[in-house]
């Protein structure tokens, strides 16, 4: 749906006087998950994390009962961190820009499938960070000399690694994934990174590293095409070009880089 | 720098590829052979006759169909079980034919089981014990006795049908996994070309099969 037909619904809908919130939630890493249901009072423009707040202040659920204060994470608060991200009613997203008024009630908040959930909402994602030091998501640089000013890169250039460049980890593109399950595979956020990099004049120079932590066990062939990823992306990076851009590189560093030795 | 290939690169890349060569260019081969029964029986007999004259026939069969086939049937199972579709949520048109690819992988996989044991080794007891392709002379009266049973039909209708959708979206895989289409507006015209080669192939293999049991196939005595 729009943007302009969602706002459309809202204006001849009656608000709610309540926001009915349901929670998943976990005490530790080891115990088992658990549904939560939680009630607050409708105000306009509430956000996820304002009802969360809410609830954090008050710990009770919609039966009456007293229960410990749900935990999220959260830094930003303005969808350039990617830190609050959960699935909200089924979908990847952040909770900081997911506005009450847009969402199905009740609510199901829960945290990404595809990462440790380490407590309630909060899960562990550095294995996305494991992927991007696989892949030399980095340009190299010794010392702290000057090296002048550096190539130059067209706009069109540009313009695409800043669209790349614009990737949060936020791991939206890892949940909404259906190839993507524990570390079997290393999805679209580092592949796209492994094209922002080569596509750098000095990055270009360990083109062939960053090929190759694409081509193994786990690599970009597990790629399945649903295309999920370029649909959930918060920021709109265009992954699947990245990645097509990449087969294109890891076949022909594939099929004929042994021609060259 | 020697490159290193991990197995699942190369198997992956012999999947995608083995989809397309010999496999869907075999299948191309068997609609042409399979339309000749729009002439006739004794066309389609004849074609079936050539066919079982290649030179080095043996070799020809083995390494360009069976071994492709059994491998790709096979590895696309293993990347089949790796699937965890998530298609409500996400109710996609690229997601939904995520899923279509390995449904109808899986249905390819018993229907060409049942329909090579049926018609090349003639080994389906009680439906056909005739090897098509060691008695040519038979090869149409064979088919057509068949395809008179409703339900057999039926099952062949599914099966055309998953084969020509598994390869025409097969082949836009291909130009993607290759690196052959990249852009957004390359994936979605590509995506129009093999919708449109879809139907055509769907329409050609249809009417081959009807020619079995109407003489001239669908618009027989029209053409």
């Amino acid at each position: 749906m729009s943007a302009h037909a969602v706002n459309q619904k809202k204006s001849n809908r009656v608000p709610p006087k309540t926001v009915e919130i349901h929670i998943r939630r976990r005490a530790n890493p080891d115990s088992p998950q658990y549904w939560e249901v939680f009630e607050l009072p409708y105000r306009p423009n509430l956000n996820i994390i304002s009802c969360l707040m809410e609830i954090q202040k008050n710990p009770v659920t919609k039966e009456g009962n007293p229960t410990t204060p749900p935990v999220w994470q959260m830094n930003c608060l303005e969808q350039v961190c990617g830190i609050c991200t959960m699935v909200i009613n089924g979908r990847a997203r952040q909770s900081c820009s997911a506005l009450i008024d847009n969402l199905e009630q009740p609510i199901k908040l829960e945290p990404m499938s595809k990462f440790p959930n380490i407590r309630d909402l909060v899960v562990d994602r550095s294995q996305m960070f494991d992927h991007l030091k696989q892949v030399n998501a980095w340009v190299e640089l010794d010392g702290t000399h000057d090296l002048g000013p550096g190539p130059r890169m067209d706009q069109e250039e540009v313009q695409e690694r800043y669209s790349y460049s614009r990737c949060m980890t936020c791991g939206c593109c890892l949940e909404a994934c259906p190839q993507y399950e524990g570390d079997n595979y290393i999805g679209p956020q580092a592949i796209a990174q492994v094209r922002l990099f080569n596509m750098h004049p000095s990055g270009k120079m360990t083109r062939d590293e960053r090929l190759e932590g694409i081509m193994g066990e786990d690599g970009i062939t597990n790629c399945g095409n649903a295309q999920n990823c370029v649909k959930a992306c918060p920021m709109g990076i265009p992954l699947t070009r990245a990645i097509y851009e990449e087969n294109r590189e890891t076949v022909v560093h594939g099929l004929f880089g042994w021609l060259k030795s | 720098m020697g490159v290193k290939l991990s197995r699942t690169f190369v198997l992956r890349k012999l999947h995608q590829l083995s989809g397309i060569m010999p496999l869907g260019i075999f299948l191309l081969e068997h609609f042409y052979t399979n339309s000749k029964a729009l002439t006739g029986p004794a066309d389609f007999n004849n074609a079936v006759k050539d066919l079982q004259s290649i030179p080095y026939i043996l070799f020809v069969e083995i390494g360009g169909i069976f071994i492709p086939l059994i491998y790709h049937a096979v590895y696309g199972l293993v990347i089949t079980m790796e699937a965890r579709p998530n298609n409500l949520a996400y109710p996609y048109p690229r997601n939904w034919f995520y899923l279509i690819q390995r449904i109808t992988g899986m249905i390819l996989f018993f229907f060409i089981t049942f329909h090579v044991l049926n018609f090349r080794f003639g080994l389906i007891p009680g439906l056909n014990t005739i090897s098509v392709a060691h008695s040519p002379q038979m090869a149409f009266d064979i088919v057509s006795r068949e395809f008179r049973i409703i339900p057999i039909f039926i099952v062949y209708m599914i099966g055309i049908a998953a084969t020509v959708w598994h390869l025409a979206n097969g082949i836009w895989l291909f130009m993607v996994d290759w690196g052959i289409t990249i852009g957004e507006r390359a994936q979605r015209l590509t995506g129009y070309a093999c919708i449109a080669f879809g139907v055509v192939l769907l329409l050609v293999g249809i009417n081959a099969a009807i020619a079995f049991i109407r003489p001239g196939g669908l618009l027989g005595g029209i053409l």
